[in-house]
């Protein structure tokens, strides 16, 4: 079976990769405990921790960076007054709904003005662009989320390296 | 909400040493400033690795990385949206920890059990592989063995799994995480239409007036057809939305109608609206009399448990008792006509999903006792609303499906699924709207949603389950498996006729000691199985081996002994298949990282390990006594068959010669590599290959999928089967969009599975002749059964259990993103604020989850988006922290098998 293996997969490249990592990995051991993201054995209960999203009243914080271009901003500010968003009432809306605002780059303190891409209902063919919000886009929530202090869990590699 | 100052500045510091972004660049400046930031970039299409809505996608790459994705402004599911999750389908591939070596557990050089993780190459980690799998095999036989599938294998992989399972090694212990999702849909499938899978499509919720949520909790967990409902919604005034749950949510929010009901009444409130259809004369007598037939099947059918206490903790019996006997409260006794108190024995836990026909006059005597008063006095959730207000709502309920020109859609994904009598509850769905004659037509039917990317496509389509076969047909049927022979180029009587192990009876034969070798890909099943602390102590400390195919390490991970490093979505070849009968495929991205392999080629790489004289002879296989075959034995098969002893089941399942013409490299490919094509070597092309041969299942049988190239073309983003004559099938069983549907017929549900039946009454069969109902539907009746575990004086709250927005199922992929994590760090257990207060609980507080099965830790949360009714308590199973599922009951609807996440009992107190 070893040869099998040997000889069907020809790819000798690929091969010798598989031996040169099998021959110099002298990494160690690692204990099952160490792994995943909560530490420990699978049979101990771990202690939760208690994280905390931002309490900044909007105008008074920082845009956050965008994880890479085209990804939704997330909230930097405390939206806990601010929901549920209901068929009623949208307090998201109420604020970032500025048409008149849209493609500028606003000043620290001022709102963030909801983009254009959600005055265009995609689901028409050659739709225009419109004063009025989308209802499609109406769940703020879906895309845009507050951000708790919890420590990160793992580090992360992906990089947009141009982010606009 | 307070968040310490160093908290905030470390926010702020974040922010100002990263590039400051405002605003989607949509605008003229901004895309033209766009289009220079991805120059270099390669752009392609993909599908979201996430949930089963299928969003279409776009995935940017530079430099052998993914850079971006977007949601696909072409993809008519999705339109240019996306949710939370889907905008970092690219960011899940690069995790600090992701798994690139095969890790073996060893001391000395050697595999133990009890050894730590050691790096070791892909041959060793075959060679300990297929010598455990040997040393199992030639012991117990094709039963010794087990797969933990996945409804997030591609449709090839899923294929490829099935034909080395099934095929080779003839085993039908392979069983998809799927059936923890919607097993039960299946069976009301089967059971209703003889066919699965929906009728309708996504484009109901633009066609219809009214959009009913039965235990869906759409805002959260099919988001971008949530976007949908709710443009449909607030666009038209007459549009109504009811979410039906037992806990407020987030659908609420935009809901017309929130009705609260108490676990497992949601059978009895189907019977109320099948009763007003009837009494208010308003059944469609012109559809049903042309397209369906009554039904109904036995109630003593048990919970799905084991029926022995052997391996029981001393707390678990009493609860696990009942799945021989159950003393009938009185509101189930009213329910199926019996005497309050009586002992009813589960005489038909075996044949649980047997059914005959019934007369008009026996439904309707059927759901005679399901009353308003009656249902809304059993039913009503939450202590704190009136009688009246509920019955009120019952009533506009009843309103809306009956109103003769509203159109009606009836959606319902885990609520329903996930329920010990889940079967019946999906077949009551099809009852109410075949009853109206509201089913297959545009912005009509009863739409029963899926939740993971290929449940549809991979899971059901393909058939990974232990019953089935390619194209909805199952190993118990000697027709059925004659025609995957000759597909498949099989001697007669390779496969095996009995039915395998589900998903929860692998674990179960795990404890056992029935299965001693299970292999785990594209799932996580050893955090996603109810009562999880009797399984991790099996693959711990029973003698077995277990194989975990993963990109990351969890849970499943840390209790195997074999960990094998996975390719993930955008790093392979790949189709999925959603909620909407829609295939999608995708080309390879970018390279797997390390050592890194896809599922498929580790499938097929191990097939070349074995000969055909080690698994085509004789066979052992307990309680084997199918025509054909002899007692207790799978017959050799090998000896005449024309095949070598010595061809591999690489040469025989895969690198066939009919797979071996489609080549690799491919024009399709378009410059993308294909890894798995280059390491198997040969020239061919795996995915293509194997699809095509798959595809040989259902075309011509009404699940006829298009040419493999075909879902690459520029104007395609995906399509429905049926697709004939290059034309997908919108709206199934429907002449005006089938093309299948016998002509003149107007609907003909030609579904052929269950289709002669005998005949009886509501109390079983009266005459056994079987009468055919070729071309019609069934409504059944099926009664209010209570739970099998309800509060008491001791566990004294519902304990209900579900997912996130912000996460995909256990949290491996979506908790490596910080956005998403930070957005939702654990999982908290979400309970009414007197409940807190009367256990001495307030927000942030710790508090023990306790059941018979087992407790955790989790914090308190008394407000936010789940609000329950007092008496009840939430908690996603996203966290591996917060190992929920330790506390959950493994009872299943017997009939599909698939778990009940979503009611026990537990106590809550402070830690």
């Amino acid at each position: 079976m070893r040869n099998n293996f040997k000889l069907i997969s020809f790819n000798l490249l690929a091969c010798l990769a598989l031996l040169v990592s099998a021959t110099s990995h002298a990494a160690q051991p690692i204990p099952a405990n160490d792994m995943g993201l909560s530490k420990g054995s699978v049979f101990d209960v771990p202690e939760p921790k208690v994280s905390h999203y931002p309490s900044t009243a909007p105008g008074e914080s920082s845009v956050l960076p965008r994880a890479y271009l085209g990804a939704p901003p997330q909230i930097p500010h405390d939206i806990s007054d601010f929901l549920p968003i209901t068929a009623q009432t949208n307090m998201c809306v109420a604020c970032h709904n500025q048409p008149a605002l849209r493609g500028g780059n606003p000043a620290k303190g001022t709102v963030v003005p909801i983009p254009v891409s959600h005055y265009t209902d995609h689901r028409i063919p050659h739709a225009k662009t419109g004063d009025n919000l989308i209802n499609a886009r109406y769940n703020c929530n879906q895309c845009h989320v507050p951000q708790s202090d919890a420590p990160a869990l793992v580090g992360n590699s992906f990089s947009s390296k141009r982010k606009r | 909400m307070d968040i310490s100052r160093r908290d905030f500045l470390k926010l702020s510091t974040v922010a100002s040493t990263a590039a400051v972004t405002v605003g989607l660049p949509i605008s003229e400046m901004a895309e033209a400033a766009t289009k220079s930031a991805e120059a270099g970039w390669r752009w392609d299409r993909g599908v979201c690795r996430f949930c089963g809505v299928g969003c279409g996608i776009q995935v940017a790459t530079e430099k052998g990385r993914i850079v971006a994705t977007k949601a696909d402004p072409d993809a008519p599911v999705n339109r240019g949206l996306n949710c939370i999750k889907g905008y970092f389908n690219g960011k899940i591939l690069y995790g600090k920890d992701r798994l690139t070596q095969p890790l073996l557990r060893m001391k000395n050089g050697r595999f133990d059990k009890q050894g730590d993780f050691v790096e070791v190459s892909w041959e060793r980690a075959f060679d300990e592989m297929e010598k455990q799998f040997k040393r199992s095999y030639r012991a117990m036989g094709p039963t010794g063995i087990g797969f933990f599938a996945s409804g997030q294998h591609t449709v090839q992989e899923g294929y490829a799994a099935v034909k080395l399972f099934k095929a080779g090694f003839r085993s039908n212990n392979l069983d998809p995480n799927a059936r923890h999702c919607m097993a039960s849909a299946v069976a009301g499938f089967m059971q209703t239409f003889g066919i699965d899978e929906p009728s309708g499509n996504y484009d109901d919720i633009e066609h219809t007036d009214t959009m009913v949520l039965w235990g869906a909790n759409m805002a959260e967990m099919h988001p971008v057809l949530w976007t949908r409902v709710t443009d449909r919604r607030l666009n038209n005034p007459n549009v109504r939305v009811v979410n039906l749950t037992t806990i407020s949510n987030m659908s609420s929010d935009i809901a017309d109608i929130e009705i609260v009901f108490k676990p497992s009444t949601d059978l009895a409130i189907m019977n109320y609206l099948a009763r007003e259809i009837v009494t208010r004369d308003a059944v469609n007598w012109d559809f049903v009399n042309k397209h369906c037939a009554f039904a109904a099947g036995p109630t003593d059918i048990g919970y799905g448990m084991r029926g022995s206490d052997k391996f029981d903790y001393a707390a678990e019996k009493d609860v696990n008792a009942k799945e021989l006997t159950m003393i009938l409260n009185p509101q189930e006794a009213i329910a199926q006509g019996k005497q309050t108190g009586a002992r009813v024995d589960q005489k038909n836990r075996a044949t649980p999903d047997k059914h005959w026909l019934i007369t008009f006059e026996d439904f309707k005597k059927g759901v005679e006792p399901y009353t308003l008063d009656f249902v809304a006095e059993l039913a009503k959730g939450d202590a704190d609303e009136s009688l009246d207000s509920f019955k009120a709502k019952l009533r506009q309920l009843a309103d809306l499906y009956i109103e003769k020109k509203r159109k009606v859609v009836s959606f319902w994904t885990m609520g329903f699924n996930q329920h010990q009598r889940g079967t019946w509850v999906n077949e009551q769905a099809y009852m109410v709207h075949l009853l109206l004659g509201k089913q297959a037509m545009p912005g009509n039917g009863a739409f029963s949603l899926t939740g993971q990317p290929s449940a549809c496509g991979t899971a059901r389509e393909v058939g990974t389950f232990s019953h089935r076969l390619p194209a909805d047909m199952v190993v118990n049927n000697p027709a059925h498996r004659a025609a995957s022979e000759k597909i498949w180029k099989l001697p007669a009587n390779t496969l095996n006729p009995k039915v395998g192990s589900h998903f929860t009876k692998i674990m179960r034969d795990l404890e056992d000691g029935q299965i001693k070798w299970a292999w785990v890909q594209v799932c996580n099943p050893f955090q996603d199985t109810a009562n999880a602390n009797h399984w991790i102590k099996a693959a711990r400390e029973m003698d077995n081996f277990i194989i975990v195919s993963d990109a990351y390490p969890g849970i499943s991970t840390k209790v195997a002994d074999l960990v094998l490093p996975a390719a993930m979505i955008f790093e392979k070849w790949g189709a999925y298949g959603n909620a909407e009968r829609r295939t999608q495929m995708w080309r390879e991205q970018v390279s797997p990282p390390g050592q890194a392999r896809s599922d498929i080629w580790q499938i097929i790489e191990f097939s070349k390990r074995f000969k055909l004289k080690e698994v085509w002879g004789e066979q052992q296989v307990p309680g084997l006594k199918e025509d054909g075959y002899p007692d207790g034995k799978l017959p050799d098969v090998l000896t005449g068959s024309g095949y070598s002893p010595e061809a591999t089941l690489y040469d025989v399942l895969f690198a066939t010669p009919d797979n071996r013409k489609f080549k690799w490299p491919d024009a399709v490919s378009k410059g993308h590599e294909n890894h798995t094509a280059k390491l198997l070597g040969d020239h061919w092309f795996p995915e293509k290959a194997l699809f095509e041969e798959y595809a040989q299942f259902g075309r011509g049988h009404a699940h006829d999928l298009a040419e493999f190239d075909v879902y690459f073309r520029d104007d395609v983003r995906g399509l429905k089967w049926p697709v004939v004559n290059g034309k997908e099938t919108h709206w199934r069983f429907n002449e005006e969009y089938d093309p299948y549907v016998k002509k003149g017929s107007g609907f003909d549900f030609y579904g052929s599975a269950f289709k002669s039946l005998p005949s009886g009454n509501l109390d079983g069969i009266t005459n056994q002749e079987k009468t055919s109902i070729a071309g019609k539907a069934k409504i059944f009746f099926r009664p209010y059964a209570a739970p099998v575990e309800q509060p008491d004086e001791n566990y004294n709250m519902w304990l209900c259990t579900g997912r996130v927005l912000e996460h995909w199922h256990s949290g491996t992929m979506t908790r490596r993103v910080r956005e998403l994590h930070w957005a939702v760090p654990a999982a908290l257990i979400y309970m009414h604020p007197e409940d807190a207060k009367s256990r001495k609980l307030k927000r942030e507080d710790t508090a023990w989850i306790e059941s018979r099965r087992g407790k955790i830790k989790a914090t308190v949360e008394t407000k936010g988006r789940n609000r329950p009714p007092k008496g009840t308590v939430y908690v996603p199973w996203f966290d591996e922290g917060v190992f929920i599922n330790k506390v959950t009951l493994d009872s299943t609807c017997p009939i599909s098998k698939q778990t009940d996440f979503k009611k026990c009992a537990v106590k809550i107190y402070k830690a």
